[in-house]
């Protein structure tokens, strides 16, 4: 069964749950995400990252409310578009920019890439190349979980186009019957590359699919913070009860092109700029919610925005003043 | 300040654009995000957006430019600036042309053509356009000599016994030489000597040990020290009386003896011979160490005797015999082996006349001992008198010193051996 | 010392290893109740649960993937593919992903999993249940290769591979299942990337894997009496490989022989060939390297052609016949 959660009612929930202070935090690491992927789209356009680059602008609120529902010590999956998660989960802006500059001093020393940044000793299983590829993966994960009697819980999140993956339903299917304690988190931002939603899905809502499994579906509006943090909260319970996977449809927007070599002759400006208005906008939205609501003020969140570019600049600087990735360590970390 | 338009790097692949169209004209007002420009990429046309709300201005290239991806092609002017505010230019990257020099022959062949010295013009071109390809040039070698089937093992062989392999019928597939068949005939050489008799096979003794340290060392000393050989022949007849003189007491002088303290009573008199020489830097030592080499049943070994010129003649015996013995045994210490700035040889016991003896780096001088023999000699009047004999060579190197050293030190060597009196002086 | 199958031993290896390491599980299509196609865990489910022997849907990406995402986070499964052939419906997940994981990582993450694959020709079972894809893998780094290919290797060589802390493709023969062999009763453990000589011999230098290794002793036996001596080798594992015995043999013998099941193109057997020619065992032959290996076919069902479309005794006695009397 799909829902659509009223926006209205959520926030006074979030606000009981959360409290102010930890929403300003929220407020700030979605400042910190569009700063950070302002910033690199600059460095990509100057010709000084290597290799393409898959923004998250626009999807702030589905990256910090998703990955804000889970606990210390557990698991998630990300894909290609995955700077958003890596950031909110570490906060840590100079390794991550160092990893997109190939520098020695980010997560993976100069060999994974944009889609690879991993953490596995913190729970971030690392972004995938493969569209999809995370999915099947998650199994192992959850079946990890299980026999270790653990209280862990994975979230594996994917793309729209991922849902039509073959790996999509044999994962759903094989954690739909074992019970698996995941979520699976679909980052709906309406485009699998050029491919609009209408052209590859014969359903009105992703959603849908739980219910071949077996397993709740739920949709939200994945611009909203507060619906998306309170339903993937329920979804992170729900697994950790032991009650199975969960599937949530997240639906958001791609400001960016698909990579930086996209023309996007598949969509119009009017509609790109649409969902930059204010009522669309995941970060305007959860300003004015927040100032409406007395706990921020306008200068303060402007402020969050400066500190967030500060951060950036600084996390640049950092990654500049790091060494390249020695030749040497080319044949390294190929064998256990 | 103004804001840069840049042609992005649309993949790490993506070299450069040709600009099709400018769709805004400088001067004119823009919007964030309007197109302003259309230009060519490997995929499909794109189009560059204005970063900026502004005017447009400072255009870098015109329709039909090839632009570097990641350069920057305009500027957005905000409100109030002008062109004033633009940055200099920088000198603008030449538009490359189509055509490029290696037409007319591919890049290997002018290499091959260079490397064999084949003269361009007089290969023909057969490829596009009369371009002249690697096979054209190929062609234009001289064929190489008709070359033997052979395997490699049979290579290996043949290089090993120097065998020309031209000689050998193969008994490979189509007349193939194999290594067997080398084999074969190396066998065969080998038997065809031995039948004849010269020699029969010969035990073979691998150089290990200190028979191996003494070959590389003499190698090593006869390939790098230009050695000069110096001869005197030394009247032996006071030499003969003191060893007399010393048996009557009861006790024994070896000639070897002797000439521990001859020599060092000259050495301290030549100073240079009385010599190391290491790395081009020779080290004229004050003391002489004198080393004398004693002959062991697998080897050459040389006990010094250090300060050689503080010990009494009977010391210097003492020394000597102690050394011999123990190099006899085995029981000499590291110690004794080390230091020593020069070395004496005394082949006199083995009946031996004269001979030459290798320097023993890295000093630069040895003296060679032949017997003590009587032959007949002339004395003051020329008539013939029959005199004991002894023939010295001295070895020296000539980076360390020339002919007329080692002829002055031997002179001053002859003379207190024939006057031993003088060591007193 | 007692005797046991090809397959005993391997159930024999998966049960000690399950009894001495709890995070050591099975999974895989019909492995439990079933006993797996080819009856290795029979037994299995029954002394160790279902949560450890674990039976799936018909899934293998899944099946990989799930091995991926354990062995990501403190297990070490051992997958079991069925029919080695159906490992192509789950290579993304062991060659993007198991194989590449680690080194993306930058050393941070390890992948333990064991992938289990019956694999060869010879049961009439035709092109789509009798390749042999132990090549694909061998130019993926990140992953091992291991083929035993006797009773005695089957279990040692397991218990090696489940210790292993990388990713590990383990071809099994069909036609292995059934032959004995003397296997130790305690564990023990064969070392990943040795190679083994298994017969001395001074003419001509045998390589060979899998079934052919058995096939290659065979001959050996029926050239000897006509003087001709095989020394034959089982690299055992073919990524990584360990050529240096090969390379010292080649010196001795001068001549070289790779039996191998795969299809000839693009299989094993031009990777050792290759390595003996750039090696110093190269001024030392004798003979071109020949390769005896499987025809460029898809694998014929009728029993007549399937035999003739990977090496047997006879073509492998004529080979080495060949080779030692300079035919080649």
């Amino acid at each position: 069964m799909s829902t659509e959660l009223s926006p209205q009612a959520a926030y006074h929930e979030v606000i009981e749950l959360l409290g102010p202070e930890a929403l300003k935090d929220k407020l700030r690491q979605m400042h910190l995400i569009r700063a950070f992927e302002e910033k690199v789209d600059e460095l990509f356009l100057m010709g000084r990252t290597y290799g393409t680059l898959h923004l998250s602008i626009g999807q702030e609120a589905t990256n910090v409310g998703s990955l804000g529902a889970l606990a210390k010590g557990d698991y998630f999956l990300s894909h290609h578009r995955g700077h958003g998660h890596f950031l909110t989960w570490s906060d840590d802006p100079n390794r991550v920019m160092a990893d997109i500059l190939g520098k020695a001093t980010g997560f993976w020393r100069g060999k994974g890439g944009t889609m690879h940044i991993a953490d596995v000793a913190n729970g971030n299983l690392g972004g995938n190349g493969i569209v999809g590829g995370g999915l099947p993966i998650a199994v192992g994960v959850g079946l990890s979980i299980k026999l270790r009697r653990s209280e862990q819980v994975c979230m594996v999140i994917f793309g729209d186009g991922a849902a039509n993956e073959g790996a999509f339903h044999e994962s759903l299917n094989m954690a739909s019957i074992w019970k698996l304690p995941l979520v699976y988190l679909c980052e709906n931002n309406q485009y699998a590359m050029s491919t609009p939603l209408s052209k590859a899905f014969n359903i009105r809502h992703i959603s849908e699919r739980a219910a071949a499994y077996g397993i709740p579906g739920v949709t939200v509006d994945g611009n909203d913070f507060f619906a998306v943090y309170l339903t993937v909260r329920e979804a992170v319970e729900r697994a950790r009860r032991g009650d199975g996977p969960t599937l949530v449809e997240s639906v958001t927007y791609r400001i960016k092109g698909h990579s930086r070599s996209d023309r996007q002759a598949y969509r119009t400006r009017e509609e790109v700029r649409s969902w930059q208005e204010p009522d669309r906008d995941p970060i305007l939205r959860l300003t004015r919610t927040l100032q409406a609501a007395g706990i921020i003020s306008e200068a303060e969140a402007d402020s969050l925005r400066q500190q967030a570019v500060e951060r950036v600049e600084q996390a640049v600087a950092f990654a500049d003043s790091s060494p390249d990735p020695d030749p040497a360590t080319l044949l390294e970390d190929v064998y256990a | 300040m103004p804001v840069p338009v840049y042609l992005p790097r649309f993949d790490p692949s993506h070299k450069s654009s040709t600009i099709l169209r400018w769709l805004v004209s400088e001067g004119a007002a823009v919007r964030e995000g309007d197109p302003v420009c259309e230009v060519t990429s490997d995929k499909v046309d794109m189009e560059i957006e204005a970063p900026a709300d502004g005017t447009l201005a400072g255009v870098q290239y015109p329709v039909g430019a090839e632009v570097p991806a990641a350069t920057v092609i305009a500027y957005v002017l905000a409100e109030g600036e002008s062109t004033a505010d633009l940055p200099q230019p920088a000198a603008a990257a030449p538009a490359k042309s189509g055509a490029t020099d290696g037409s007319r022959i591919s890049p290997v062949a002018r290499r091959i053509a260079e490397e064999r010295q084949i003269a361009l013009d007089t290969v023909t071109g057969t490829g596009p356009g009369g371009r002249i390809t690697r096979r054209d040039v190929e062609t234009a070698l001289p064929a190489p000599p008709g070359k033997v089937r052979a395997t490699p093992a049979a290579r290996r062989l043949a290089r090993e016994f120097d065998v020309p392999l031209e000689n050998i019928s193969g008994s490979g597939p189509r007349g193939r030489v194999q290594g067997t068949d080398v084999q074969a005939l190396v066998d065969q050489r080998q038997a065809a000597i031995s039948q004849s008799g010269a020699t029969t096979k010969p035990q073979v003794i691998k150089l290990e040990g200190m028979r191996r340290a003494i070959a590389a060392r003499m190698q090593h000393s006869s390939q790098t020290a230009p050695h000069i050989f110096v001869e005197v022949q030394v009247d032996g007849s006071r030499i003969e009386q003191l060893r007399s003189a010393i048996k009557a007491r009861g006790e024994r002088l070896s000639v070897t003896a002797l000439l521990v303290k001859a020599c060092a009573w000259a050495l301290q008199r030549h100073p240079r011979l009385n010599a190391t020489l290491e790395d081009d830097v020779l080290s004229l030592w004050p003391k002489p160490h004198i080393g004398v080499a004693v002959a062991l049943d697998d080897g050459l070994i040389v006990p010094v005797i250090h300060a050689a010129q503080a010990h009494s003649l009977r010391q210097t015996q003492t020394a000597v015999d102690d050394l011999a013995a123990r190099a006899r045994s085995g029981s000499l210490r590291p110690d004794d082996l080390a230091g020593g700035t020069f070395t004496i040889s005394n082949l006199g016991m083995f009946a031996v006349d004269r001979f030459t003896a290798i320097i023993n780096p890295p000093q630069v001088a040895i003296l060679a001992a032949g017997r003590m023999a009587r032959q007949f000699v002339p004395n003051e009047h020329d008539q013939p008198t029959l005199c004991p004999v002894m023939n010295l060579v001295l070895s020296v190197d000539h980076r360390a010193a020339d002919g007329a050293d080692a002829a002055r030190f031997l002179a001053d060597l002859k003379a207190v051996l024939e006057e031993p009196d003088l060591m007193l002086w | 010392m007692r005797e046991l199958t090809y397959r005993e031993a391997l159930r024999e290896a998966l049960q000690q290893a399950m009894e001495a390491d709890p995070t050591v599980f099975l999974i895989g299509e019909d492995i439990g109740v079933y006993g797996s196609a080819f009856g290795i865990t029979a037994g299995l489910q029954e002394a160790f649960g279902e949560e450890r022997v674990i039976d799936t849907p018909i899934s293998e990406a899944g099946i990989a993937g799930a091995c991926v995402g354990a062995a990501l986070t403190g297990m070490r499964p051992v997958g079991d593919m069925q029919f080695s052939d159906f490992i192509l419906l789950s290579m993304e997940q062991l060659v993007l992903q198991a194989a590449k994981m680690r080194y993306m990582f930058g050393g941070q993450a390890k992948i333990p999993l064991v992938m289990r694959l019956p694999g060869g020709s010879g049961t009439g079972a035709s092109a789509q249940h009798s390749g042999s894809y132990e090549n694909w893998f061998v130019g993926v780094p990140g992953l091992k290769v291991v083929m035993p290919s006797s009773a005695y290797d089957a279990k040692g060589l397991l218990l090696a591979a489940i210790d292993d802390d990388n990713p590990v493709m383990f071809f099994e023969h069909k036609l292995l299942y059934n032959t004995k062999g003397d296997v130790p009763a305690e564990p023990y453990r064969i070392p990943l990337g040795q190679t083994h000589r298994v017969r001395e011999g001074r003419h001509v230098t045998v390589v060979a894997t899998s079934i052919m290794v058995s096939r290659a002793l065979e001959a050996a036996e029926t050239l000897a009496q006509e003087g001709i001596e095989l020394e034959i080798f089982d690299p055992r594992t073919l990524r990584p490989f360990d050529d240096g015995p090969i390379i010292k043999s080649v010196k001795k013998t001068g001549r070289v022989l790779i039996v191998y099941e795969a299809v000839e193109m693009g299989g094993f057997g031009g990777e050792v060939a290759a390595r003996i020619a750039g090696s110093e065992a190269f001024d030392y032959l004798e003979a071109p390297v020949r390769r005896l290996a499987g025809k460029d076919v898809p694998m014929p069902q009728s029993r007549v052609l399937e035999y003739q479309a990977v090496p047997q005794v006879e073509s492998i006695v004529t080979e080495g016949r060949k080779l030692a009397r300079n035919e080649y």
